[in-house]
């Protein structure tokens, strides 16, 4: 009996060793939603509001520049806009579980969605680089001019929307490992 | 007081319940009983065996989906048989950098998916195994970034190749090189299949995580 209430012993003590851990790990991983959220809409916004007008005309080529104009952005835009969306409602869980550290069901739907959401976040942003790449670079086998040697802002702007974008793919990574280290402990 | 038992640092653990103890709280019989253990771990497992085991195959499917696609994008090369002044008319995948990331990165999945193989191995062989399955897990999210960072960048250029772009007067190519565009759509298909793939196999990793 005494072997036995040594282990019980044990077992509390990791009981309680791993809860205030688990709070611990709760409360960073709602902060670093928080940060998710600025990151993601700054990248949508940025992105969504581009428009810039050379001011100046030829008869061939455009001088307006748009994010609808390559659909890419477009997508971009929506897909930050959808995990912005989605870490708001998340933040509701992450409360949840900042109070109840034991909650195992709701930490793998978290997981789940969390997955989900950094694929599509890698998908727009991605997709979003490979197309900003192409307007700096140009490329001269396709016969695709950089487009960026006349809208200088237009490039920034987009340059620019990607880094928050690639932050909130760095800060979806750290969520889901969190969530899994909280999971392995009891 | 009713000892638990722990699975996982003891193999083998005897519970001796005392006839005080068993207040009716248990269907154990009154007097003292000594009982082990051993057998308790492999009985417990049963499911998680089992999500090992189709975490396994999903790690082949995906191993093979990125190996297709390594393949087919590395083997595109196109040469079209008449030729003018003005044009290029040779397409391969290093003429654009996406498509040499992806190549890069494909091969590089392929290769982790092949290394993780012994320990998907591992988490079958020994159900309760949390760390090889935590590192797997965390492996396979990065992984997952990359592997989809890889897919939507092809992706994009590969839709720009079939649509072209009016308002930055880029032309789709895809209207000569045929054969190179069906090449790069499926190693394309082929890479977002092994990107679900892993977003279930972080999945299975999280569920089986969980300790009972």
């Amino acid at each position: 009996m005494r072997s036995g209430a040594l282990e019980m012993g044990s077992e509390v003590a990791k009981g309680a060793a791993s809860g205030p851990v688990n709070r611990g790990a709760a409360v960073v991983d709602f902060f670093l939603r928080v940060f998710a959220i600025i990151a993601t809409l700054g990248s949508a916004i940025a992105m969504g509001t581009t428009n810039e007008t050379l001011p100046f005309f030829t008869q061939f080529i455009r001088f307006r520049a748009k994010y609808t104009d390559l659909p890419m952005f477009t997508f971009f835009v929506v897909a930050n806009s959808v995990v912005s969306a989605y870490l708001v409602l998340s933040l509701a869980l992450s409360i949840f579980h900042i109070m109840r550290s034991r909650a195992h069901a709701s930490r793998i739907v978290l997981i789940f969605f969390d997955a989900g959401m950094l694929a599509l976040l890698t998908a727009g942003a991605s997709a979003a680089a490979a197309i900003v790449y192409l307007a700096h670079k140009g490329n001269s086998r396709a016969n695709w001019i950089a487009i960026c040697q006349q809208f200088n802002s237009f490039c920034e702007r987009i340059s620019g929307s990607l880094i928050g974008s690639f932050g909130g793919i760095l800060i979806f990574v750290v969520l889901i490992l969190l969530s899994a280290v909280a999971l392995s402990r009891r | 007081m009713e000892p638990s038992h722990s699975t996982k640092s003891n193999p083998e653990t005897a519970i001796l319940i005392d006839s005080k103890s068993a207040k009716g709280k248990s269907t154990a019989a009154p007097a003292a009983i000594t009982a082990t253990t051993k057998a308790t771990p492999y009985r417990k497992g049963g499911w998680k065996r089992g999500v090992a085991i189709f975490d396994f195959i999903l790690r082949l499917c995906a191993l093979i989906a990125t190996l297709t696609a390594t393949i087919t994008m590395g083997t595109t090369d196109q040469t079209l048989p008449f030729f003018t002044q003005f044009f290029q008319f040779q397409a391969s995948y290093d003429d654009l950098p996406a498509f040499s990331y992806f190549v890069v990165a494909n091969a590089i999945a392929s290769g982790y998916l092949v290394l993780s193989l012994p320990f998907s191995i591992v988490c079958i062989v020994r159900p309760h195994a949390a760390g090889a399955r935590l590192a797997l897990l965390i492996f396979d999210t990065m992984l997952l970034a990359f592997t989809t960072a890889a897919a939507a960048s092809a992706a994009a250029i590969v839709y720009l190749a079939h649509n072209g772009n009016q308002n930055a007067n880029w032309l789709a190519i895809c209207q000569q090189y045929t054969d190179f565009c069906q090449r790069v759509s499926g190693a394309v298909v082929a890479s977002f299949i092994a990107a679900v793939t892993f977003v279930f196999l972080v999945v299975l990793s999280a569920v089986a995580l969980r300790r009972r």
